[in-house]
């Protein structure tokens, strides 16, 4: 099982709810082939940020969705045989958020064993450092 | 050869810091601040191809992905970056070109 983000663009000639009826076909397909919707958002009628076959505006529909490819590539088929879906794009993410997740992890792990530092004291073991800073300062100004 | 553009170059005050002060002082035109990439910044490792309003700011009025050079994003993410926004693209969030 692999997690996908799905977005499908259906046909501003339909309304709302016929769109919604459209995209829930395709959601069905996956569904029937084993795949659990994670999320869905719809997005709406959104203004397209060029023209797609004369028409300025699309039905959004967005769906995370855990499953196999085959269910994926088969919704995908479909899409692309219909009038009605104007464009649509499935990218695998698991393996990206995956990676995301390990790097904020090891970020928390890392700032609880660094505990924050006790404000700097200005010993006269660094009168350099100290000068320095000062003209960094003033050049940045 | 491309001089004077100065942005591959991270303005040498820092590293003359460092090291002796030869040559002298530079002639100074307006503080460069030094370019860090965004994304390292803000420890971003996933760049989500819906978030249209964070790829809107790498896309200039063209439409056209601003250049590393420019942005000052790193190799790793500059390349995250661009397929974001060609797949962002593909849907129509984002323009291929404008004018």
């Amino acid at each position: 099982m692999r997690l996908y983000d799905i977005v499908v663009l259906v046909t501003p000639d339909l309304a709302d709810e016929d769109a919604a009826k459209v995209a829930g076909e395709y959601k069905k397909i996956l569904v029937d082939g084993g795949a659990t919707v994670v999320k869905e958002e719809p997005w709406g009628k959104r203004r397209l940020a060029f023209p797609i076959g004369r028409r300025r505006e699309a039905h959004y529909v967005y769906w995370q969705v855990q499953s196999e490819p085959a269910a994926v590539a088969e919704a995908e088929r479909r899409m692309g045989l219909s009038d009605q879906v104007l464009r649509h794009l499935a990218v695998r993410v698991d393996e990206e958020l995956k990676r995301q997740a390990k790097m904020t992890e090891r970020l928390r792990k890392k700032a609880i064993k660094r505990p924050p530092r006790p404000p700097a004291l200005p010993t006269e073991a660094a009168p350099a450092a100290l000068e320095r800073a000062e003209r960094a300062e003033r050049s940045e100004s | 050869m491309r001089m004077g553009g100065g942005s591959g170059r991270p303005g040498g005050r820092g590293a003359a810091a460092g090291k002796d002060a030869k040559g002298g002082p530079r002639k100074k035109f307006f503080v460069r601040r030094r370019k860090v990439c965004k994304f390292c910044a803000e420890k971003l490792e996933y760049i989500d191809w819906k978030d249209i309003k964070l790829l809107q700011g790498f896309i200039p009025e063209r439409g056209k992905i601003l250049p590393r050079r420019i942005s000052g994003t790193c190799a790793l993410h500059q390349r995250k970056l661009q397929t974001a926004i060609k797949r962002a693209r593909s849907i129509a969030l984002l323009p291929y070109a404008t004018d």
